[in-house]
């Protein structure tokens, strides 16, 4: 059977304070590597990495303003690969007449 | 591109007659009615007769003007003429799949597919102001739209090969299947489009005096091309617009005898003094010139073939013990090079001087790169040309060790490895001269990054290839005393990364490079001295 794609989506009207703690869960989450996200049918955990895209967009109308923050990032996908490195530094050069040492 | 009335009022027309059979073609999509698909089909009549008229126009266009410009104005014509006259045929090779099989259509009616087409349609619609148009950006636009559609048909085709394994209604699903073939095979014509355009724009389209530069040239090698003892086969064109053959003897049993290397004169020039000045300093690593040839700005240069794999075959090949021990090669070799060549003075090799040239010519391809100084509440990002400016304080700073010779243009496709020999040979050395050696091994690192392949597989062992090669630039600069390898290294990925883009069409893998290149240059701005000393390039960068 195909597995449905994990998907998680929340919409509220807030305070400021609350919004400011919301940002700081997701901040926390983003330094510690996971962000727990739950609802009644779905809970998973976002992993962020080292590196991540990070899109900044401000609107602002007679309407209203808005602020759309969009980090995306990719996981690896390859986890059976050899994570072996394809080049060894030698340990001891071969031709280092100059550098050695006189102890 | 030139405008030429005679010959741009039957191309004009050829291109309305195709709009309206890729219209039909779409409206048979959406409803299969029989009496549409002849109505298209019916439209093919009239594209023969325009592309007829336009080749007969040429003729006596040329007779009129024989001079060479126009001869390669004339043969832009013809070329935009042939690759819209093949998007007709595959429109008709479309709706008679669709014929033969009534469910194909069923089948095809998906998002993905009219997207396609839509793109299509926006194509034809771009050619007229592109070859009305001076520059050649909208000409790299139509280019650009191949990798969307190639894209929307690869996804639909991986849909119907999935349904195809599970053994129901097969004959339908391979024609389906045929039919997407057919739709990228005209995100390919509409390609060759664009870049007639481009090489129209360029003045560097087919060069016709081709032939008569290779029957002088394999005179050196005692061979007579009119008589039939060889055959030549395209190799392909380089960036700097030079073709490539292979001289093939007839009883050789396809053996290649020798790369036959025609264009621009002043470029041949250079690389003949390159491969000339490797055979003085390291004899062995270029190939063997037979012969050279003059021929007004034109010269053809005729030298061994070489027997292995690019560096970039070996890297999507994915055979990780071929790559390892042919890398490996590749370091050894480039130490001895190295310590070989060593002049007695530096050469610093202004990463950001060399970046600062290329912006126009990168933000002519991806204007979207120019953007202004930003800040979010106190915290900046700078614009590019004031990062830059920045980095190249920094840069004068640095201390650089003695220059060595250098390949000069160092991408994965100008290394060759032979695997039965463990040997490798360079190519393309037309910008070869003394230089920091950080400067060929940064640019090799990004020509790893820039292969537009996105397999997993192979994106890791670039990854690690990228790794490889940075870490062997590590070993040398610590035995050599070489203290600001890393920043030099940033500077000239950055830089690289960045000019990179220029042949980057696809948007999300050059954006990607342009990150990294702001990345690096961001992160050497906000360093302090102290931190300068001991900076690391976060190896994360060479992922994805």
């Amino acid at each position: 059977m195909a597995k449905k794609t994990p998907y998680f989506e929340h919409e509220s009207l807030q305070d400021k304070d609350a919004i400011v703690s919301y940002l700081k869960a997701i901040t926390q989450g983003f330094k510690k590597g996971a962000i727990k996200l739950s609802d009644e049918d779905e809970d998973f955990v976002l992993t962020p990495q080292a590196f991540a895209n990070l899109k900044i967009k401000a609107t602002q109308s007679k309407k209203g303003q808005t602020l759309n923050i969009k980090i995306n990032w990719s996981s690896d996908q390859d986890e059976d690969a050899d994570d072996a490195p394809l080049f060894i530094a030698p340990k001891t050069p071969k031709k280092s007449k100059n550098n050695k040492k006189s102890s | 591109m030139q405008l030429i009335p005679p010959l741009y009022d039957p191309l004009r027309f050829l291109i309305i007659e195709l709009q309206k059979q890729l219209e039909l073609v779409t409206l048979f999509f959406e409803t299969g009615e029989a009496d549409v698909a002849e109505r298209s089909l019916a439209r093919v009549d009239y594209i023969d007769n325009y592309h007829l008229n336009l080749l007969n126009r040429a003729a006596a266009f040329l007779t009129e003007h024989p001079e060479p410009e126009s001869r390669v104005a004339v043969q832009s014509y013809e070329h935009l003429n042939q690759s819209l006259k093949t998007l007709s045929r595959q429109c008709q090779a479309i709706v008679f799949q669709a014929q033969a099989c009534r469910s194909t259509l069923k089948i095809l009616r998906r998002k993905a597919v009219f997207k396609a087409l839509q793109d299509l349609t926006a194509g034809l619609e771009m050619i007229e102001p592109a070859v009305e148009s001076e520059g050649s950006s909208l000409a790299i636009d139509i280019c650009r739209l191949k990798v969307h559609i190639d894209k929307r048909c690869d996804q639909q085709l991986d849909r119907l090969k999935k349904r195809l394994k599970k053994g129901q209604q097969t004959d339908v699903l391979l024609n389906a299947s045929f039919v997407l073939r057919d739709i990228s095979a005209m995100g390919e014509a509409l390609l060759r489009i664009g870049e007639g355009i481009i090489s129209a724009n360029l003045g560097q389209m087919i060069q016709i005096e081709r032939y008569h530069s290779l029957e002088a040239t394999l005179t050196a090698l005692e061979l007579n091309p009119q008589q039939n003892e060889l055959s030549i086969r395209a190799l392909g064109e380089t960036k700097s617009g030079c073709s490539l053959s292979g001289v093939m003897g007839a009883d050789s049993e396809g053996e290649m005898l020798a790369v036959f290397k025609e264009g621009d004169q002043a470029k041949l020039q250079e690389e003949k003094t390159g491969i000339e000045s490797w055979h003085q300093v390291y004899p062995g690593i270029a190939p063997k010139v037979y012969s050279y040839h003059k021929n007004g700005s034109k010269a053809a240069l005729l030298f061994e073939y070489l027997t292995g794999d690019t560096f970039e075959r070996l890297l999507l090949d994915k055979d990780r013990k071929l790559l390892k021990r042919g890398l490996n090669t590749l370091f050894g070799t480039l130490k001895n090079i190295w310590q070989e060549t060593q002049a007695e003075e530096a050469q610093a090799a202004h990463y950001m001087q060399q970046l600062k040239k290329r912006l126009p010519a990168i933000f002519a391809v991806h204007p979207e790169f120019e953007h202004k100084m930003i800040n979010i509440n106190g915290v900046k990002s700078h614009s590019i040309d004031n990062l830059i400016e920045a980095c190249a304080t920094i840069e004068d700073g640095l201390t650089v060790p003695n220059a060595v010779y250098i390949h000069g243009d160092f991408n994965l496709d100008n290394i060759i490895y032979d695997s039965v020999e463990d040997e490798v040979n360079f190519i393309d050395l037309h910008r070869s001269d003394y230089q920091d050696y950080v400067q060929d091994l940064s640019v090799l690192m990004v020509s790893c990054y820039r292969i537009a392949n996105f397999d997993p597989k192979v994106r890791k062992l670039i990854a690690q290839t990228m790794q490889a090669i940075y870490d062997f630039g590590a070993d040398y600069a610590n035995q050599i005393n070489d203290h600001s390898y890393t920043l030099r290294m940033a500077l000239g990925l950055s830089r690289s990364f960045l000019t990179s883009t220029r042949f980057v069409l696809d948007k999300q893998h050059a954006k990607a490079m342009h990150f990294r290149a702001r990345y690096l240059l961001e992160q050497i701005v906000r360093l302090s001295p102290q931190q300068l000393n001991h900076y690391q390039i976060p190896k994360e960068i060479f992922h994805d």
